[in-house]
């Protein structure tokens, strides 16, 4: 994934010079934990995307970073006023000056040493304060930008990607707001401002300076060339670390049942290796950068005292100068410091905004269409894959009568699942139409299908928060009167009110853990203040114990009273009470008829029936 | 140990009494790693002290107009410059080594723990704090471990310093050295503070991300349903409460560092001050004037060190407190001495202690009454739907559930055998709330409370059912529950009705303990995995069309339910245990595949036991006994056709209604689709 990876593993026979830094240092490990395991569906942002919203960043928050500066230089400019003083002093002492006014250097001392701290204090503040102003901005611009993209997007990306992204990049990107930008901003202005000084102080000491800096410049080319890449892999192994035991725990039973304890501790063992075999290699890195970095240091330090001794036995410079120069020379380490510290971060914080910022990349579908009249749902002549050349169903035709019940049944894979999500207006046919009460479906906006149609399926997600904020997110301002009648339409205000908090009790991850069953009557209870005029159940009880679904089926028959239902059933129970029921295989509507005709019909459907009924 | 070494071949056994004593012990488990940072920290700090001397003598030097003093000078500059340089660099090798190893041993201890306590950690509310552990606690242990030399070095030096400024000019020495006490003891007490103020901060924190997480998995949802603006609003208040907490901590943060400009700079001009006096009166040179300043500011540098340990130990004991906990976690029945945690083994054999000979053969439990004949497909069909999932549990010996709530001693199995502190007791308490159930009366906190939790059903159904342990389930007269674990859990495979995929590739999901009488293409076949190899294939573009190659993600998520559990069953298959036990298999499998896979199971498992829980007829049908458990006991035996005409209650329970009957209408339904079902037959 990085070029140097390829070329490590790619050449058989590398240059000398490559072979013999292979040979001292740590060359990348041959697996690489960060690189995507699965294909990424959702884009990644462009540079010119990620440049625009950062640019857009910085505007929105000009003022603070022109304040940081400001302020910082307040505070760098009095740091160097103690070493000032000091330079005088030593010129005077050295001078052999006995009337030194000591009193008023002190003052001066004790006053600048006051303004600088009080203007540190703000710089750090103001610092935090501005990274945590761009991360809140970011982490929210990103979840506006999620719950905006189009169910189809949604449907076929599924919300691992856009969940990682969520979490881990913004986990990522937390240490470079928080701390990166703040401090390169910071630790920029003071090394400039203490070379500044130290030209204006001994212009002739700046040599030293000019003399580090191709040291300095060289180490941190060759290890930011490879460190970015090197960190993202360790991280990523680490995290594979952890990956690999929760999933353990996670799967306890599976694992004692299959006996796979020991498996499962020689993965973690593999896990650990692979994790430190990249902390061997960012020691390495470090092991390079670290004397390269003392040894600039040492040479501004060293080249400055031993310059400016001559310069000063030559008599170029004062003694008081050199002791000023010295001592600057002194405190440019920590901003230098600062600077290859968080230089990196930025590297890698570049990445993960590149993932943030993709979502911006999808284009809002839908919103030209006209609004439908009528309720009758219609599929005509219907083509649809998921892939551009391969049809998973062909050329299907079906209408669905308002009021009017629809089991679409077949084997696993025949296009069912596919064919409700047309119905439910997520996805486009490629060919044909699908409508509803004439406009069609894939033009409406997700805000205008949703009052219409909605897809019933297995994922009945409970949110972390209040019962009542998992049922009035399907009509919004509604009064608890009604959310308590729609609970008591699907059967379930019995044990809500059994809580003790009711509608106010905490549900979901953290909160109460609700049932399988209790999950699946909150998603219906949605559906009965969302109050749409047509459901496509799909496979809606199918994951639940089937000991439980029957007692949910009853909720379930009160939500679809007086409702268009198109049901995909895999059970035939399902099926039998339906008004038609077609019969999908291959992609095609084989069968189609009330359950007497296709008893009657005697075709796949009746020798399904009979075995399923003895 | 070198980082290269790691794994461990055997991360030892650690001391689990304490989170202290676990850091002890980890210390004592890489002193050579410790002396080693502590040595080359002496010589980094001794080095960088050093500086200003050679500072001093430069301008010393130059003061005298002395070049050979000011070559002098350039030369321990040299040496000095090495040093550091040396000493800087081996030192940061061998603390990162140190963090590394330290933080390995535990995720290999953790390892090897949760594939020790299997089954009983799912029930167990633990679970959440073994990845808590695993995720965040061990960088901080690590860390503190780690810190603990780098704080030695720092001391010592500090000490060598002061000494030598005391020695060499005593009345600027002693003000430095109280100057630097006095800076030590104001800085620290804050500390705390900071750190309780961060954690807050990481707390709201992950409530946010949490919430943002949440949001984003109930997305299609929310685009389905609507509420977008309402979940969004909400993200945007804990994200600004993330905000205000971090503010919170940069501003402590912020003071800190001002009192760290403040106090030394003070320290600073008095000994400028005083120094210059001392100058004056011609007591020093200027070139020690320079050197004390140097020194006294170098000083600040172990300062910081004493800063980061006492921050590292606040951090990391509340860490290393939970780690210990949790690596002192036992099974129950498991050896409480033996704190060495074992890698089970994996071929167990199954020997034939003395059976009991009046016990029917094959597999049979006396709680129930039911029994399942060697060779034969045993169908159960339960008119309860919770004693299901408990009774195939126990069928496979050593039930994990009822070990958890019948063990009395459960708060010694995991708060560790004495050290059921008062941390241990408010992680305890926060656990619970954290599994706490629907349904779970709220209580006084306490142990009763988490068998609540841990058995939510229990307490919904009335809670006055028996918890007594029942006896063992016997295979062939000889107790499961007698046998060791290893030995039962190959003889009898009990598939849960949620078995988990374990991410990696197909090849890797099949690759387990099997007895190689099945290949993987027969137990895929069997089935009827067709679909859902087509779909790996598919979704792994860099498979090249092998789906043994193909990848499945964590828990299966990219496949459907139906496609999740007809690979859990082929793995089921493939292991080919001497009795398997089947707990709805099917499920979430459409009609069509169902029916085949009731043929071919029976098949593939011809002249072996298997028992199949399942109300589906069309399982039922192929089964060579079908058992009605009623209540708790097995109440008929006979084929599914015998029991559907002979047995009313039988008959409610399979021939299920169709949606949307009401239970008025039930009788007369079940009739009416039974009549039916004859009439076509």
């Amino acid at each position: 994934m990085s070029p140097q990876s390829t070329t490590a593993t790619s050449e058989e026979r590398p240059d000398p010079r490559q072979w013999r830094t292979r040979r001292i240092g740590v060359p990348e490990p041959d697996y690489d934990p960060s690189a995507p395991e699965d294909v990424t569906i959702l884009p990644v942002g462009s540079p010119a995307t990620v440049r625009s919203y950062v640019r857009e960043l910085l505007r929105r928050h000009r003022r603070s970073f022109v304040l940081i500066v400001a302020v910082n230089s307040v505070a760098v400019v009095a740091s160097m006023v103690g070493p000032a003083l000091l330079g005088g002093l030593v010129d005077d002492l050295a001078a052999g000056d006995r009337e030194l006014q000591l009193g008023r250097i002190t003052l001066w001392f004790t006053l600048a040493l006051l303004v600088q701290t009080v203007f540190t204090q703000q710089v750090r503040l103001r610092g935090a304060m501005l990274g945590e102003e761009m991360l809140a901005d970011l982490r929210e611009d990103f979840l506006v930008r999620s719950v905006g993209l189009p169910p189809s997007v949604l449907e076929r990306a599924g919300t691992g990607d856009l969940l990682s992204r969520i979490t881990t990049d913004i986990d990522r990107l937390a240490d470079a707001m928080r701390k990166a930008v703040p401090q390169l901003a910071i630790g920029l202005v003071w090394a400039a401002l203490l070379i500044g000084a130290l030209c204006v102080t001994a212009p002739p000491l700046a040599l030293a300076v000019v003399l580090a800096l191709p040291v300095l410049v060289a180490g941190c080319r060759w290890y930011f060339r490879r460190a970015p890449h090197a960190y993202r892999a360790e991280a990523a192994g680490y995290a594979a670390v952890a990956a690999a035991l929760a999933e353990t725990v996670d799967a306890g039973r599976t694992v004692e049942a299959h006996r796979l304890g020991a498996r499962r501790v020689a993965l973690s063992e593999r896990r650990v290796a692979e994790w430190t075999a990249w902390e061997r290699r960012t020691l390495w890195l470090r092991t390079v950068l670290f004397p390269t970095v003392n040894l600039s240091n040492m040479l501004i330090m060293g080249g400055v005292l031993l310059l400016g001794g001559v310069f000063v036995l030559q008599g170029w410079i004062s003694v008081g100068q050199l002791t000023t120069g010295a001592l600057l020379a002194q405190m440019l380490v920590e901003p230098v410091g600062l600077i290859l510290r968080w230089y990196d971060e930025l590297q890698v914080a570049q990445v993960s905004l590149a993932r943030l910022v993709g979502v911006r990349e999808i284009e809002p579908e839908g919103g030209s269409g006209t609004a439908p009249e009528g309720k009758e749902v219609r599929a005509r002549e219907v083509r649809f894959g998921y892939h551009a050349d391969v049809d998973v169903l062909h050329g299907v035709t079906l209408e669905v009568a308002p009021g009017s019940r629809v089991a679409l049944v077949g084997p696993s894979g025949a296009g069912k699942s596919t064919l409700g999500r047309l119905l439910a207006g997520i996805y486009g046919p490629r060919r044909g139409e699908v409508t509803l009460g004439g406009a069609e479906l894939s033009e409406l906006p997700a805000e205008e299908v949703r009052r219409h149609v909605a897809l019933v399926n297995q994922e009945h997600h409970v949110f972390v928060g209040t019962l009542r904020d998992n049922l009035l997110l399907a009509r919004q301002g509604a009064e608890d009167a009604e959310l308590w009648a729609a609970l008591g339409a699907v059967d379930a205000d019995g044990w809500v009110r059994a809580l003790g908090d009711g509608l106010d009790s905490e549900v979901g991850s953290g909160g109460l853990t609700v049932t399988p069953a209790q999950a699946q009557q909150i998603a219906l209870a949605r559906l009965v203040l969302a109050d749409p005029h047509t459901l496509v159940l799909d496979e809606a009880t199918s994951l639940l114990d089937p000991r439980a679904a029957r007692h949910l089926e009853r909720s379930l028959a009160k939500v679809l009273e007086g409702r268009t239902v198109v049901a995909i059933a895999h059970r035939l129970h399902t099926a039998h009470d339906a008004d038609v029921i077609a019969v999908v295989e291959d992609g095609r509507i084989s069968e189609l008829g009330s359950h007497r005709t296709l008893v009657a019909a005697n075709g796949p459907y009746a020798a399904l029936w009979r075995s399923w009924h003895g | 140990m070198q980082i290269r070494d790691l794994p461990y071949s055997d991360p030892g056994a650690p001391d689990v009494r304490s989170g202290f004593r676990l850091l002890l012990w980890l210390g004592r488990m890489q002193l050579g790693g410790q002396l080693k940072a502590l040595g080359w920290g002496v010589l980094q700090l001794a080095s960088i002290a050093s500086f200003p001397a050679v500072a001093g003598l430069a301008v010393t030097a130059v003061v005298h107009n002395s070049g050979s003093d000011l070559a002098l000078a350039g030369a321990a500059m040299a040496v000095v410059t090495v040093a550091v340089t040396v000493g800087d660099t081996m030192l940061h090798r061998v603390a990162v080594t140190n963090w590394i190893t330290a933080a390995a041993r535990i995720q290999q201890l953790l390892a090897r723990r949760t594939a020790a306590l299997g089954a009983t950690l799912t029930r167990r509310v633990a679970a959440g704090e073994v990845v808590a552990v695993s995720t965040g606690d061990i960088e901080r242990i690590g860390w503190c471990v780690e810190a603990v030399s780098r704080f030695s070095a720092a001391l010592l030096t500090t000490l060598g310093v002061c000494a030598a400024l005391v020695v060499y000019q005593p009345q600027l020495g002693l003000l430095a050295c109280a100057g630097m006490l006095a800076l030590a003891l104001t800085v620290l007490p804050l500390l705390p503070r900071a750190t309780r103020r961060a954690d807050t901060q990481r707390e709201r924190a992950g409530r946010a991300t949490e919430l943002a997480a949440d949001t984003v998995a109930g997305l299609r949802v929310l685009r389905g349903i609507g509420g977008e603006d309402l979940f969004l609003d909400r993200y945007r208040r804990a994200s600004q409460q993330v905000r205000h907490a971090a503010v919170r901590t940069a501003r402590m943060w912020s003071f800190i560092e001002a009192l760290q400009v403040a106090l030394p700079g003070l320290l600073l001009v008095g000994v400028v001050w005083y120094g210059a006096r001392l100058a004056l009166d011609g007591r020093i040179a200027v070139g020690e004037l320079v050197m004390v300043y140097g020194a006294v500011s170098f000083l600040l540098l172990p300062l910081q060190l004493f800063g980061e340990f006492a921050m590292s130990y606040s951090f990391s004991r509340p860490s290393a407190t939970r780690a210990a906990r949790v690596l002192g976690l036992r099974r129950p029945g498991e050896d409480h001495g033996a704190a060495r945690a074992d890698i089970p083994k994996e071929e167990g054999k199954v020997q034939a202690p003395p059976a009991e000979t009046r016990a029917p053969v094959g597999l049979y439990d006396p709680g129930t009454g039911l029994h399942a004949p060697p060779g034969q497909l045993t169908a159960v069909v339960c008119g309860d739907p919770d004693a299901a999932g408990r009774l195939a549990e126990r069928l496979g010996g050593h039930p994990a559930s009822e070990a958890d709530v019948c063990d009395g001693s459960d708060t010694e199995a995991w708060a560790g055998s004495d050290t059921a502190d008062l941390e241990g007791k408010d992680a305890a308490v926060q656990d619970r709330r954290d599994a706490a159930v629907l349904g779970g009366s709220d209580g006084e906190p306490g142990e009763a409370d988490q068998t609540g939790a841990v058995h939510p059903e229990a307490d919904r159904t009335g809670g006055g059912e028996e918890r007594a342990a029942p006896a063992s389930v016997l295979l062939d007269g000889v107790p499961l529950d007698g046998m060791p674990l290893e030995q039962a859990r190959a003889a009898v495979l009990v598939q849960d009705k949620d078995p988990v995929l374990l991410s990696g590739t197909l090849a890797e999901l099949l690759d387990v303990p099997s007895s190689g009488q099945v290949t993987s293409a027969q137990a895929l076949e069997a089935a009827q995995c067709g679909d859902v190899l087509k779909a790996l294939v598919q979704g792994s573009p860099d498979a090249d069309g092998d789906p043994m190659r193909a990848r499945i993600t964590e828990r299966g998520r990219s496949l459907s339910g139906g496609q999740r559990q007809r690979l859990a069953l082929a793995r089921s298959l493939l292991t080919d245990p001497e009795v398997l036990i089947l707990d709805e298999p099917t499920s979430a499998v459409d009609s069509h595949t169902e029916a085949r896979i009731a043929r071919e199971l029976v098949k593939l498992r011809s002249g072996r036991t298997t028992v199949v829980f399942s109300s589906s007829p069309l399982l039922l049908d192929r089964a060579d006994r079908v058992v009605f458990v009623d209540g708790s006991a097995a109440a008929v035996t006979g084929t599914h056709r015998q029991l559907l005409h002979s047995d009313a209650a039988y008959r409610a329970v399979v021939t299920r209604e169709p949606q949307g009957a009401a239970p008025v209408r039930a009788g007369r339904r079940t009739k009416a689709a039974h009549t039916e079902g004859v009439e076509s037959a």
